[in-house]
């Protein structure tokens, strides 16, 4: 079964702009544990680090397009190669944002932490910890499953992004009873409120990605379907030898 | 083997090859093709050298009876008189004159632009110096040179460039207006932009005549087929609409050829 | 003194060292290649200049002897007793004739075997063996063709001996190189006129007549005055199916005043030809007759070179129009 193609060079290009897009990831993956983890133990430190590699995140993506436009243009490829890199175009969008949504974590605890409020606040900030926790487990299931290609883990990072949604709703729940327990929460908790949607937005750019991997994979556009769908797919056997 | 889903076709069927064997000798070089020509449509037969493309070609217009020793099994269906074109019992000059080849290397007779369009007639029977010059006008206009050599149709064919004559021969092949037009890589012998224009032709005169290309360019069939058939070794691997073959193929060997793993 | 590039590679001149021996090399490699091509291109114009010296002797030895004898005279004379009155008129009328008779017999016979074997017969054993045999025709001696005209042509047929005889003779003798060289013209034509032609609807013989004929015209004409410049000198058959040494009177003329006016008692008729008269000369002891037969070997040679040039501007002019 050859996997290679005649021209080692396109070969190379392939394999050199999937792993600066699972470089990308990893680093996007880093930014969500660090903006995390200056959110929980309130580090401004960390924070700033989680800024500073947004940089490198932004240029990872513009460099890494240009590349697929060089390829596209030269090599014309078709079918899975194709699929590969219409994928990786939208996948490193979405890895963008991911970067964007950790940056906006880290701003927000800066801003606590400039602001001088000692935030001993009560307020659930083990929960979204939790949540935190899905999303960057989801992140990483995905950016696994576009290592390996994997349609079946992918699709497990797409069925469970519904718990995430299920956990940013209890969330949001329990910031309103804080916010009428005591008024003088609002602020921070509107800050949290914040926070848990770009956590639950991270995790929906996870199960794009995992849309993406299917995606290549079957040839099959799994955006916006439901369940029962997504089964169907997956029951159609892939390409037959 | 594989069976065409003719059920995908939204036209009619122009013809059919149903089990088609070609023997040279005693080597079997198609084994078993069934596939059908939509009406009005271009496919496109796509697969490395020696897989038989041009052989299965060249069986639409009887071609292997010019030589010994050859043999088909199985037939090819005309329609819509559903007549077996293989059969010993048609005549091939009969199929000949209902299915016009354009071949890879121009080959214009050494005669005038004007004899080359109207040999075709003349060998039907048409004298008539009128309707002669009305049918090679309209033949060289579908054919996209008649301004090119309106103005010297009594020069030799032979003047014009590579490009000028492939498409005299497609108006040569056009005057006689043939039910199916059969081109063995047409433009492999021409630049860029001579093979752009034959390309361009053919998506026009696409919508008078059935068309079966034979192409080893890829890239060509992509721009050019309706429907693409992939064979290797003498086999029909895979076969449906041109987009869905390039981009979400249903054999792993479709993709590994037009993905270049495998030349 | 301190020199700024002292220690560069440059200096210590070891890359140049290094190149130079090969370039060296190369040089003399090429030199000694040129060499060789000189003294063979000297070779080959002392060859060439020996054979043509050769032959031009011949031809100006010849045209010294019988330059002075041509004459208006010599042409329209019949051969006499007396060599200043002898002229060639009923030799060269008669190679003529002859000619006629040997191209109507060779061409059609010739193309017509041509073509069959070329584009009808079936490719088995039979037309390889007829194939080997053509060309070995080309080999066998002229006057075995004599001898076999001798006994089908004069006796069997009874046609005598006649200008008839001698046309047919003559056109048997130059068959294979009339088939050898239209073959070759045909198969010059490329196969993919061919699957042209077949493509847009013709028959087998529209396709021969329409394409291959018309296309192979240079070469087959080629062939055939070819074939008719050897014939023209031939002796030997001629000799053989008894054309006699003095004629002098000329065949009857083909027109006629009365109906119907083309006859073909010309055909019947005894006959000479120039090479036989050259022949007849030359066996005379008297040295004018020796100067009259080179003046007949000039007009022979002349009727020969037209021939020839015919020929090649033929095939000239078929080349300027055809391009594969």
């Amino acid at each position: 079964m050859a996997d290679k193609h005649l021209s080692t060079q396109f070969d190379a290009e392939l394999s050199g702009v999937s792993t600066r897009v699972l470089e990308m990831g990893g680093l996007a993956e880093s930014q969500v544990v660090q903006a995390l983890y200056a959110l929980v133990n309130f580090s401004a430190e960390t924070a700033t680090q989680v800024l500073q590699l947004e940089e490198r995140v932004n240029a990872l993506e513009v460099e890494i397009d240009r590349e697929l436009s060089a390829i596209i243009a030269r090599r014309q490829p078709t079918a899975r190669d194709l699929r590969l890199l219409i994928a990786i175009s939208k996948t490193i969008g979405n890895l963008e944002r991911v970067g964007d949504e950790a940056a906006r974590i880290a701003r927000t605890v800066l801003r606590h932490a400039n602001s001088g409020v000692s935030n001993r606040l009560r307020l659930p900030v083990a929960d979204a910890e939790f949540a935190a926790g899905l999303a960057n487990a989801s992140l990483r299931k995905a950016l696994d499953a576009f290592a390996r290609l994997d349609a079946e883990s992918a699709l497990e990072v797409i069925r469970d992004d519904n718990q995430l949604d299920i956990e940013f709703d209890g969330l949001l729940r329990k910031l309103v009873t804080y916010m009428m327990e005591d008024p003088r929460t609002i602020s921070s908790a509107i800050d949290l409120v914040f926070v848990a949607k770009a956590i639950e937005r991270v995790g929906d750019h996870a199960k794009n990605i995992g849309e993406q991997v299917v995606y290549i994979v079957r040839g099959e556009d799994v955006r916006h379907t439901g369940l029962a769908e997504r089964s169907t797919v997956m029951a159609t056997p892939a390409p037959t030898p | 083997m594989v069976t065409t889903n003719t059920t995908r076709m939204t036209g009619a069927i122009k013809a059919e090859a149903r089990d088609l064997s070609f023997y040279y000798g005693d080597f079997k070089s198609l084994k078993g093709i069934s596939m059908a020509l939509e009406e009005h449509k271009v496919t496109a037969l796509i697969g490395p050298s020696g897989c038989g493309k041009s052989t299965f070609l060249r069986c639409f217009n009887r071609m292997h009876d010019l030589y010994p020793g050859n043999r088909y099994e199985g037939g090819i269906d005309l329609k819509p008189d559903n007549v077996n074109i293989l059969s010993s019992d048609v005549d091939p000059i009969e199929v000949r004159m209902r299915i016009g080849m354009v071949f890879q290397k121009p080959n214009p007779f050494p005669k005038s632009i004007y004899d080359n369009v109207a040999y075709g007639l003349r060998v039907r029977g048409v004298t008539a110096r009128s309707e002669l010059d009305d049918r090679v006008e309209r033949a060289l206009k579908a054919g996209a040179i008649w301004n090119e050599v309106k103005d010297r149709l009594d020069d030799l064919a032979f003047n014009l460039s590579g490009g000028q004559q492939q498409r005299l021969c497609i108006a040569r092949a056009l005057a006689t207006d043939p039910e199916l037009l059969l081109f063995d890589e047409p433009t492999s012998a021409l630049d860029p932009i001579a093979t752009g224009n034959i390309e361009e032709l053919i998506g026009e005169i696409k919508k008078n005549v059935t068309i079966l290309i034979v192409t080893h360019n890829m890239q060509q069939a992509a721009r050019v087929s309706d429907y693409t058939a992939y064979m290797y070794l003498g086999e029909l691997i895979e076969f449906g609409e041109t987009s869905g073959v390039f981009t979400k193929p249903e054999r792993k060997e479709t993709e590994d050829y037009i993905t270049g793993r495998f030349g | 003194m301190d020199t700024p590039m002292a220690d560069t590679p440059m200096a210590q001149g070891s890359p140049t060292a290094r190149q130079a021996p090969d370039l060296a090399r190369l040089r003399s490699r090429i030199a000694s290649a040129e060499r060789r091509q000189k003294i063979f291109a000297i070779v080959g114009v002392l060859c060439t200049s020996f054979a043509v010296l050769v032959l031009l002797a011949a031809f100006l030895d010849l045209l010294f002897d019988g330059l002075p004898r041509i004459s208006g005279d010599f042409l329209t004379n019949f051969p006499s007793r007396r060599a200043e009155q002898a002229g060639i008129l009923s030799a060269w009328v008669g190679s003529a004739l002859v000619m006629l008779v040997t191209m109507l017999s060779a061409v059609p016979i010739g193309i017509g075997a041509a073509i069959y074997l070329e584009e009808y017969a079936r490719k088995n054993w039979f037309t390889d063996l007829i194939e080997i045999n053509v060309a070995n025709l080309a080999g066998v001696p002229s006057i075995v063709y004599g001898l076999l005209a001798l006994g089908l042509f004069v006796y069997q047929f009874g046609f005598g001996e006649s200008v008839l005889t001698a046309g047919l003779t003559l056109g048997l003798l130059i068959l294979p190189i009339v088939i050898v060289s239209s073959r070759e013209a045909l198969r010059a034509v490329p196969i993919h006129i061919r699957e042209a032609a077949y493509g847009v609807g013709a028959t087998r013989w529209q396709m021969v007549s329409d394409h291959l004929v018309p296309y192979s015209r240079g070469g087959m004409m080629t062939g055939v005055i070819l074939g008719m410049a050897e014939a023209i000198g031939q002796t030997a058959p001629i000799i053989t199916i008894g054309a006699l040494t003095f004629i002098a009177f000329l065949p009857p003329p083909p027109i006629g005043a009365e109906f119907p006016f083309l006859n073909f008692e010309w055909l019947m008729s005894e006959f000479t030809v120039l090479p036989i008269q050259m022949y007849n000369w030359v066996s005379r002891p008297d040295k004018a007759f020796q100067l009259n037969a080179a003046a007949a070997g000039v007009i022979l040679l002349l009727m020969t070179l037209v021939m020839n040039g015919l020929a090649i501007y033929l095939r000239y002019q078929v080349r300027k129009k055809i391009k594969w």
